[in-house]
């Protein structure tokens, strides 16, 4: 990752062939990494693997380098943003493919419930969670992650995940009246 | 019996509700999500992206998926695939963005490697043309051969139309 934020965009976005070559030798391990994971959930082989780190190459460097060139070093780092770059490529490639075959494993229990639509869910009033509550909540109970895995996506302290889940309880509990268990 | 109610788990009461606002705001840009996931938002626009993953089961896929790849160390890439990339940018791209566009240009441009060599051989290319000629006897001794040649062909073909009048005469 270090050799990538070090690459000299100005140049590479010449075209200069030597620019290129390290560029690639320095990116791939992340784009291959990132294709691989989001292929993973297609169950496709190999070479659509390999098809699709072609397909995320061929879109930096089309139209005369036109998707590099929109990338701002001051806002991210080069290798999160390949990454970023990376998975939308990949999934298009996937879905293009149409072969979605999610094992049954690794789809959340939420996602795979049958809603009764005779049951009105409460809503929850604008303003009594912040953004950060209801995302923590979310991915604690909707996508069933535990604390170490949101704390890792937030960028944040484990004890700091418990701290927000506890306060968002707390508020919900005293604006419905529900007791604590 | 009893009526009272067992109170709910966290998780129970969370399920029975609905978030305020369960539509993304708006799509967000590949640098702003790269950024959230680096943590490198300030307060105001990281809530943005919080609820537009929050409101996208899709995004939040691909928000866990990266921080878990990018939190790990990464696997080792097969060689093909670097090299099928590395075959997109050809030396056509190098050779513009060389100094000149011409023989010298590119012979002298910075990009080039083995310039001295190149022109080494060249020149002694030129040389080697250039003796041969001289040795061959330059372009006068081919005029010459031209001329002579023409002369022959022009006497050799007069000899024949008189004898062949000759033979038409004996007819």
């Amino acid at each position: 990752m270090t050799e990538l934020n070090q690459t000299d965009l100005r140049v590479l976005t010449t075209g200069n062939k030597r620019a290129w070559d390290t560029f690639v030798a320095a990116a791939a391990p992340v784009i291959n990494a990132v294709v691989r994971r989001a292929m993973a959930a297609y169950r496709l082989g190999e070479e659509d693997v390999m098809d699709a780190a072609q397909d995320v190459f061929v879109r930096l460097c089309a139209n005369d380098f036109r998707l590099l060139k929109t990338y701002d070093p001051a806002r991210a780092g080069l290798g999160t943003w390949l990454a970023v770059v990376s998975r939308s490529a990949a999934v298009d490639h996937a879905r293009r493919r149409r072969q979605s075959t999610l094992p049954i494993d690794d789809v959340p229990e939420a996602a795979l419930a049958v809603e009764d639509r005779h049951v009105e869910k409460i809503k929850i009033p604008q303003g009594l969670l912040t953004d950060r509550q209801t995302l923590i909540l979310k991915c604690l109970y909707d996508e069933e992650r535990d604390v170490a895995e949101v704390a890792l996506l937030l960028k944040i302290d484990a004890q700091t995940v418990r701290s927000t889940h506890h306060k968002a309880l707390l508020r919900l509990r005293a604006h419905f009246g529900e007791e604590p268990p | 019996m009893s009526t009272e109610r067992t109170p709910r788990t966290d998780k129970e009461l969370w399920q029975s509700l609905a978030p305020d606002r369960d539509v993304a705001p708006g799509a967000i840009s590949d640098l702003d999500f790269a950024a959230w996931l680096e943590g490198r938002l300030p307060e105001a626009v990281a809530a943005q992206i919080d609820a537009a993953v929050a409101a996208d089961p899709e995004l939040r896929r691909a928000a866990f998926d990266l921080a878990d790849v990018l939190g790990k160390p990464l696997p080792a890439v097969p060689v093909r695939m670097a090299v099928r990339a590395q075959a997109l940018v050809g030396f056509d791209a190098e050779r513009q963005s060389g100094r000149g566009s011409g023989f010298l240009g590119r012979l002298f441009s910075s990009g080039t490697r083995y310039a001295v060599q190149r022109a080494a051989m060249a020149a002694m290319a030129i040389m080697i043309a250039g003796t041969g000629f001289v040795v061959g006897g330059g372009l006068g001794e081919s005029f010459a051969q031209q001329r002579y040649g023409s002369d022959v062909t022009q006497a050799t073909s007069s000899e024949a139309s008189t004898e062949l009048t000759d033979f038409s005469d004996g007819i």
